[in-house]
């Protein structure tokens, strides 16, 4: 290596330095109190469960892991099916496919409607969109609570218009967390369609009637197989909160309907079983990096039919 | 006389169902906030334009004391991560890929890809244990745990800044024998300050309206405004609720309407 | 089975009747009426924004007339949508579908239509064939060159069997070689196939060789429609004579008229013959126009219709250009045919006389 050479990697070196040290500060506090607990929670899913909550320390026990699933008999000791876990976990995955499936139809022909305005509007539209999505979380629970509460406007409504005569019991079931649900995440369906939608060559829609397919086919053979990574990023901008939802079914749904994160919840509290909340949010995060791993598998391929 | 044109973008129907989503976007907070208005005692009737629950949640020590707290955390978070951000943006933009790059990335985008529930938890699992071990349970936990799931949004204005900032600003300044530092101080950072400022106002929105994290990690006592409001939610509920939501929802409205007008002008 | 009938089978004729076209307060196309005949090469030239493009649409259907009607075999089709009307067009980007492979973007518009399978399959193996694309059919569009996508393009356009082609500009983006042979091959398709093609083009080489007959257009009106000849050697108006290929033009007095030919006089004094179009009585001044190939240069005599000096000399290789400045100031253009290598006889600055024969001089219009 000549003077040259070896003065321009020391000055590579340098700045690799350097910018390893600016990173410092962002990462320690991300691996503190982010990244770090994460892996302290791992630990804990593997210890025995305290009496009153929290663990003792340092005694191993495979117990957490195995309550997810599986629950003691009392009497004779056996293993079985934890039913309530089982129900919960299964009632999560149902429930965010169907809020998937939910946005879907209503998020796509929206995203596609604002993409189809003149350039100038589109703006205002997306804008409109996002003003919700910047809303508290709680907030929009809570306007979700206001509309289908006994008294509340939809109840009203329905009965105003002579559809129903008592008011239907909607809070604190399964679809009130699918409506709560729907309602929050909608716009994070919109935005990532639109961005493919808008990006979509319309010549090719073009060619499309030109060569005798109806409104309908041209939408289904060629419309949406061009905008599929936009279908696949808005269905798992959905499926995963969705999945880990807590405030969601913590107001709408009641006791009697969780989801998995309000099981989570339940094992710090109530249920004194600090392993096994462990071993729940990791499979939860098993979960949702299979989702993740899936989306991204599928945005590499496809994505074409851009102008 | 005939239409102009076949339209190939029309769909049937995709007009309707789209005035429909945006109605139902809006009906809800809509009616929230007309009902914060409401002069009755609870939500079950409407009596007249009022604005008591305004001046009651006003007047109201716990509302008081739940968003003073907001703000204090909200402020030292999002300070935090913008500062933490900036670092990390110089050090992963604007230039060709090293090792350990792409680590880096990950790690600071961290919290956006766990679900807040299971970082929630884990916060209270390794906090809890450091309370035992040291005592302290003051609102240093908090503040360390918004400022680690803000700084991702404050990084994504920043490093988009930096990416399409043009560099031969900076080397002009080095060609004038300014030092790296002068050169970032009197050059970098002046430009910068437009997304430090957007990442600034992202982070500060997003501690603000964090609940699950918050509601998990404080200690008895130690509620922000949302963790109130959630509480509050357990009971029979008054347009007071409503009138703090409200208020809630002007604060971040004006604040994205801001940061939207921030970032056109940037362009 | 005849040649003839098998064509008069499939082509369809196209009438445009006093068709107007607004864009808001731009008018893009003004009273135009026009027949396109059964089975023929068909070619809508002008330069940019002449109203080329639009017209063509509208016998797609994707553009409505604002005033007027489109007429396929005599019935009135403007009303219907561009995916109920027979006619399927050769885009100019192609706009194949990336999703799908060639055999798939070839089978689609029968697919559309419903055709069970086995057919579809069948006519696109036919197709492949006669674009000579044949075992590409599994190849993903994106990894086709462009004259390939061309073929594609057309394939896919001709396997429904329309019964009007149309082209736009479907040649623009390919070099010149891979054009001149594109050309042959449509000239070649439209007669095996004998489906109407209505091509669009800026090119009067391309619509020269091409074409049955041509419509020449600009600022959206059809300013002549004739076979290539007529275009090239009788054109009608300045315009025409102007944009395609290059002329001479000439002031002239009208002596006489008699039947279809006229007598004028030029500047020089000579007298010649000249043919006009048909919906002219020419008399006064007029204009007429003498192309560069039909006249002669020789040494200037008595017999010369017109006299000048040569002021330029421009070889280049199959011809000569000799650019004459006439006595009366005008420019006068000869080309030459290099029939023998070297010199063309002339220099600058020689003094000339220019002839040409009794059939190359054209009245026109304006």
């Amino acid at each position: 290596m000549n003077g040259a050479q070896q003065a321009a990697l020391a000055a590579r070196k340098k700045d690799t330095r350097s910018r390893w040290l600016l990173s410092t500060p962002a990462l320690l506090i991300i691996f503190f109190a982010a990244v770090g607990p994460l892996l302290v929670m791992l630990l804990y899913s593997f210890m025995a469960k305290g009496d009153y909550g929290d663990v003792r320390f340092g005694e191993f026990s495979l117990e957490g892991w195995t309550s997810v699933l599986f629950q003691r008999d009392i009497f004779d000791d056996t293993l079985g099916f934890a039913d309530a876990h089982l129900s919960i976990i299964w009632r999560s995955i149902q429930l965010s496919f169907f809020t998937t499936i939910l946005t879907l139809i209503l998020g796509f022909p929206t995203a596609y409607f604002i993409a189809t305005r003149p350039p100038h509007t589109r703006e205002i539209w997306v804008f409109l969109v996002t003003i919700p999505f910047w809303t508290n979380l709680l907030i929009r629970t809570f306007a979700m609570q206001q509309v289908i509460r006994h008294e509340g406007m939809l109840n009203n409504a329905l009965i105003w218009l002579g559809i129903i005569k008592q008011p239907l019991q909607i809070m604190y079931t399964d679809t009130a967390n699918l409506l709560g649900m729907t309602y929050v995440y909608l716009p994070l369906m919109v935005l990532p369609l639109y961005a493919s939608i808008e990006k979509l060559d319309f010549r090719l829609v073009e060619a499309g009637y030109d060569l005798y397919a109806t409104r309908f086919q041209v939408l289904r053979r060629v419309v949406i197989p061009l905008v599929k990574p936009g279908l696949i990023a808005g269905s798992i901008l959905v499926f995963i909160p969705s999945l880990g939802a807590y405030v969601i079914p913590r107001v709408l749904g009641g006791g009697k309907n969780m989801m998995l994160g309000n099981l989570i919840e339940m094992q710090f509290g109530s249920g004194r079983n600090w392993p096994l909340g462990a071993a729940m949010s990791i499979t939860l995060m098993a979960l949702v990096m299979v989702a993740l791993i899936f989306y991204v598998r599928n945005a590499s391929r496809g994505g074409t039919g851009h102008a | 006389m005939l239409k102009s044109r076949f339209d190939v973008r029309a769909q049937p129907g995709f007009g309707l169902i789209t005035l429909f989503t945006f109605f139902a976007l809006y009906l809800p907070i809509g009616a929230l906030v007309v009902y914060s208005f409401n002069g009755a005692e609870s939500l079950s009737r409407w009596d007249g334009f009022s604005t008591r629950w305004f001046v009651v949640a006003w007047q109201n020590a716990a509302v008081q004391d739940a968003a003073m707290r907001s703000l204090v955390i909200a402020s030292w978070a999002a300070f935090l991560a913008s500062v933490a951000a900036t670092m990390a943006a110089l050090a992963t933009t604007r230039t060709a890929p090293y090792r350990g790059l792409t680590f880096k990335y990950a790690l600071i985008n961290q919290p956006l890809m766990v679900p807040e529930i299971v970082t929630a938890v884990a916060l209270l699992i390794v906090f809890s244990r450091i309370k035992v071990w040291t005592g302290y349970s003051g609102l240093g936990y908090l503040i360390v745990a918004h400022t680690a799931f803000c700084i991702p949004f404050a990084y994504l204005p920043i490093r988009a800044r930096l990416e399409s900032m043009d560099l031969t600003l900076e080397r002009a300044a080095a060609d004038l024998y300014a030092t790296p530092w002068k050169t970032f101080w009197h050059v970098t950072l002046p430009l910068l300050r437009p997304a430090i400022i957007a990442g600034f106002m992202l982070a500060f929105v997003i501690s603000l309206d964090d609940v699950v994290i918050t509601e998990f990690v404080k200690s008895g006592g130690q509620d922000t405004l949302p963790t109130y409001m959630l509480g509050q939610l357990r009971r029979e509920t008054s347009p007071e609720i409503n009138a703090i939501a409200t208020v809630f929802l002007a604060l971040s409205t004006a604040l994205v309407v801001v940061f939207f007008f921030i970032n056109r002008r940037k362009q | 089975m005849d040649q003839t009938q098998v064509k008069s089978a499939n082509g369809g004729a196209i009438g445009m009747r006093a068709i107007q076209k607004w864009f808001g307060t731009f008018q893009a196309v003004n009273d135009v009426t026009l027949d396109i005949r059964s089975n023929e090469f068909f070619t809508l030239l002008g330069p940019s924004g002449c109203g080329k493009t639009t017209l063509l649409r509208m016998i797609a259907g994707f553009e409505l007339p604002t005033e007027g009607q489109v007429l396929l075999d005599g019935k009135d089709i403007s009303s219907l949508r561009p995916n109920q009307r027979p006619v399927n067009t050769v885009f100019q980007n192609y706009a194949l579908f990336p999703h799908l492979t060639v055999a798939e973007n070839i089978g689609f518009g029968l697919k559309m239509l419903g055709t069970p399978k086995s057919k579809i399959d069948g006519v696109v193996k036919e197709m492949l064939k006669l674009v000579h694309l044949e075992g590409r059919g599994d190849n993903a569009v994106t990894q086709l060159s462009g004259g390939q996508q061309q073929r594609v393009a057309l394939a896919r356009a001709l396997a429904p069997q329309p019964k009007v082609l149309l082209l736009d500009e479907p040649l623009s983006a390919l070099d010149l070689k891979l054009r001149k042979s594109m050309q042959m091959e449509l000239k070649r398709l439209q007669l095996e196939t004998g489906i109407t093609f209505v091509f669009v083009t800026h090119d009067q080489e391309e619509a020269l060789t091409m074409s049955d007959r041509i419509a020449v257009m600009s600022t959206g009106t059809v300013r002549q429609v004739g076979t290539p000849w007529d275009i090239y050697d009788r054109p009608a108006e300045r315009f025409v004579a102007d944009f395609i290929g290059e002329t001479n033009f000439l002031e002239a007095d009208v002596v006489s008229v008699s039947g279809n030919k006229a007598r004028v006089r030029l500047s020089s004094g000579a007298e010649i013959p000249a043919t006009f179009p048909t919906d002219l009585t020419p008399s006064g001044k007029v204009t007429i126009v003498v192309r560069p190939e039909h006249a002669q240069v020789s040494a200037p005599s008595p017999a010369s219709l017109l006299q000048g000096v040569i002021h330029e000399v421009v070889y280049l290789g199959t011809d000569t250009h000799l650019h004459i400045r006439l006595d009366d100031g005008t420019t006068f253009m000869v080309r030459q045919q290099n029939a023998r290598s070297g010199h063309s006889g002339f220099s600058k600055d020689d003094t000339v006389g220019i002839g040409f024969s009794d059939d190359v001089a054209q009245i026109l219009r304006d």
